[in-house]
């Protein structure tokens, strides 16, 4: 059977950031020419927006707009998942679940949409989706898929270990993509450290995120992402505190938030949520009062397209030194426990007893 | 035993003895009249909170977070107000996996009880063995063992539901074309009364036929024309009349018929009798064979039934589509962006309102008012080519 695809375009956006490594791996495996998108720009928010209504959430329209540049960009198959659910009713938000049939209905150009389903409440697991994706693509042979399905869980696995160990994001995913794989030994004390609750769509998108990981290096604060925490590790924490993982990408939010607000390495902890988003809604404000009993900083900031950089930039200095005050204040006092007032008075005349004998002798 | 499990046990609570119990429910339309007599009739009190006003609102808005939607709100201020009168049992349904509606049980729980009230939160799974559930919830709270109160209670309560769906259908029927202004208005007061007082089960089967043979009373002009009119949206919005600011009765009197399709009697026998003795295709199951074109999976909430119930209306000769959700509601998002699609290619005019804390009543009106005048005008044009 001949190919019907030879080309497959992948918007830079929603899923692209947390599974590329394996979409990269499953399709130059089948051998498919993967064409990205550009990254996010203005232009991309603003062509999105055009199609979209105005309710909609920023990520949502960013994901159009990236769909729009891989039309123009001549593409004829794009790949639009729609990841209905990770477990038994552990679903996602319905904007993720219905981006397939968000945009069939908005955009009228022609084009292929490649749109498999994952969804485990219904019993279709991560090879049904796999083999949806390769079927429509026109590849059938099922030795190939789980040859493809195998190389593509090679490339994810050496990403994730990468970033475990403290690689960041964007070098991490670039080793993975040309099999190389490197590992960071010295851990970098900084004065701050901070953790950064929010989906990765949000957070590694420069555009959406404003830079906000190399704004907060440049003050020198080091900062813990969902990366760099394992799967299993975000779900203890998330079931150490005392909750219920009910959304599909909670343990980026409530976990990440858990495990370090738990294991004590951070000095506070940053929401980044796109404005109106529901599930991050529940998530935040579960984290803030766990945050809230703990004594632990947390600031919550929301972005849609209309965010200043300056109003952002504001906030994060003023909240990087509320925290350094806050530590220096906790180190000082620390300082003054050490001294301890002795209770016996007689030693002092002890010791005049000592010298004077001494002195005698 | 990890979080999950020992959540589930959360969701009975057993810390007030059966015979103290008073036990309350969020409000939503007039679910309190057959909940009522289900719940008498096991033998349980019951406290009615006060329908949902601006004071309800302001009282949901103080206590809950920014970011979630409307009904959470209202039904936070409905359990606030129960507990104020006396309440110290709260009951409500969760629906998991469907949208932000799975987490108001638990949120409200640990709101209020950081709020230092003392009562016992009783949730039952609209999901999974459904039935089971739901008595299971209702025997937590009665421990009532006579299996002929069970039936009784169910059966008035579904009596009830039936009865005031009747008459909130004729209600919107006899509306726009009665000669007296008022009539029918009053006829469904007079008659949500009649079904609230009653208490056998043998006067609550009769209450049906007796609502349809005193609305046909009302004198009416049978040969107006009157545009038909579907309201759809969101669940809660669409039943709550606060809520949507009585829009059925402000469509109504611009000489519109109203036709909504989710009622709540309908869903709860499609939701609540097992599969084997339910044999007409539901609302749902109607909803994803007409909306198939448009949409090929399900996402949660009811955008299927959105967009099903628009593709339905307008090939069935209906005139406009009115759709309402609340701000911020995820499902009826996913809606909104399909829905002028669908009014293209199937020639029906659509219209979305969103709804929130801050919506205000004149330009809602103008609004319903341009779009009526435009449906009427499409109507005009119709007859008289």
């Amino acid at each position: 059977m001949d190919k019907k695809f030879t080309k497959i375009g992948i918007p830079r956006a929603i899923s692209y950031y947390n599974n590329y490594p394996f979409y990269y791996g499953f399709f130059t495996s089948l051998g498919i020419e993967i064409i990205l998108s550009d990254k996010t720009t203005t232009k991309t928010i603003n062509e999105g927006t055009k199609y979209v209504v105005s309710d909609t959430c920023l990520p949502i329209k960013v994901f159009t707009g990236h769909v729009i540049n891989l039309i123009n960009k001549g593409c004829e198959a794009i790949f639009i998942p729609s990841i209905q659910s990770t477990g038994y009713k552990i679903n996602n938000c319905s904007k993720i679940r219905g981006l397939p049939e968000i945009i069939r209905n908005v955009i009228d150009k022609p084009f292929t949409m490649i749109e498999p389903t994952l969804d485990k409440t219904e019993n279709i697991n991560f090879k049904d989706f796999c083999t949806q994706t390769a079927n429509a693509l026109g590849i059938t042979d099922k030795q190939e898929i789980k040859k493809a399905i195998n190389n593509g869980w090679k490339v994810y696995n050496s990403f994730i270990e990468m970033t475990k160990s403290g690689v960041s994001y964007t070098e991490a995913l670039e080793n993975a993509i040309n099999g190389k794989f490197i590992k960071k030994t010295v851990d970098i004390v900084k004065p701050l450290s901070v953790a950064i609750m929010a989906h990765g769509y949000n957070l590694f998108d420069d555009r959406i995120s404003l830079n906000l990981i190399k704004k907060l290096e440049k003050m020198d604060v080091k900062v813990y992402t969902s990366v760099n925490v394992s799967r299993e590790d975000s779900l203890k924490a998330i079931d150490n505190i005392g909750e219920v993982q009910y959304w599909a990408n909670e343990l980026e939010l409530t976990g990440t938030a858990a495990y370090y607000l738990l294991n004590e390495k951070v000095d506070g902890i940053i929401a980044l949520s796109a404005f109106g988003c529901g599930p991050d809604s529940l998530m935040v404000d579960e984290i803030a009062y766990h945050c809230k009993e703990a004594g632990m900083p947390l600031i919550h900031l929301t972005i849609d397209e209309h965010t200043g950089e300056a109003g952002f930039i504001t906030r994060l200095e003023a909240f990087t030194d509320m925290l350094l005050r806050k530590k220096r204040s906790i180190l000082t006092k620390k300082s003054e426990k050490t001294k301890e007032y002795i209770q016996n008075k007689n030693i002092v005349e002890i010791k005049k007893e000592k010298i004077l004998t001494s002195s005698i002798k | 035993m990890n979080t999950a499990e020992k959540l589930e046990k959360t969701k009975m609570e057993n810390t007030i003895p059966t015979k103290d119990r008073i036990i309350a429910w969020p409000r939503m339309g007039r679910i309190d009249i057959p909940l009522k007599a289900l719940l008498v009739s096991l033998g349980a009190k019951v406290v009615i909170p006060p329908p949902n006003s601006n004071e309800a609102l302001e009282i949901g808005v103080r206590n809950s977070i920014e970011g979630i939607c409307l009904p959470y709100k209202l039904n936070l201020a409905n359990y606030i107000m129960a507990l104020e009168k006396g309440a110290n049992t709260l009951m409500m349904f969760q629906a998991p996996g469907s949208c932000r509606l799975g987490n108001y049980t638990k949120m409200a729980q640990k709101t209020l009880k950081s709020m230092g009230y003392k009562f016992d939160m009783v949730i039952f799974d609209m999901y999974k063995s459904k039935m089971k559930q739901t008595l299971q919830a209702f025997w937590h709270v009665t421990h009532c063992i006579n299996p002929w109160r069970y039936y009784k209670g169910f059966s008035l309560g579904f009596n009830k539901f039936f009865a005031i769906d009747t008459a909130e259908r004729l209600l919107f029927y006899t509306r726009p074309r009665e000669l007296h202004k008022g009539d029918a208005e009053k006829c469904y007061e007079k008659w949500l009364k009649i079904t609230d007082e009653t208490n056998s089960v043998w006067k609550a089967k009769k209450l049906k036929k007796q609502i349809i043979n005193d609305f046909k009373k009302i004198p009416i002009d049978k040969n107006k024309k009157v545009p038909i009119i579907y309201l759809i949206g969101e669940f809660f919005v669409l039943l709550d009349p606060y809520t949507n600011q009585n829009i059925e009765k402000e469509l109504g009197e611009m000489g519109v018929e109203v036709q909504r399709q989710i009622m709540f009697g309908d869903w709860l026998e499609h939701v609540l009798k097992p599969s084997i003795f339910y044999h007409k295709e539901s609302h749902r199951e109607r909803s994803v064979r007409y909306a198939e074109k448009y949409m090929k999976r399900a996402i949660g909430g009811e955008c299927i039934e959105t967009v099903g119930d628009t593709v339905y209306a307008a090939r069935n000769g209906v005139d406009g589509i009115i759709h309402i959700s609340p701000f911020s509601c995820m499902p009826e998002i996913v809606a909104q962006n399909i829905l002028p699609k669908v009014s293209k290619e199937e020639d029906i005019p659509v219209m979305s309102l969103v709804l929130d804390e801050q919506t205000g009543k004149a330009g809602y009106i103008t609004r319903i008012e341009a779009f009526i005048d435009l449906v009427k005008r499409k109507k005009l044009r119709k007859i008289n080519n």
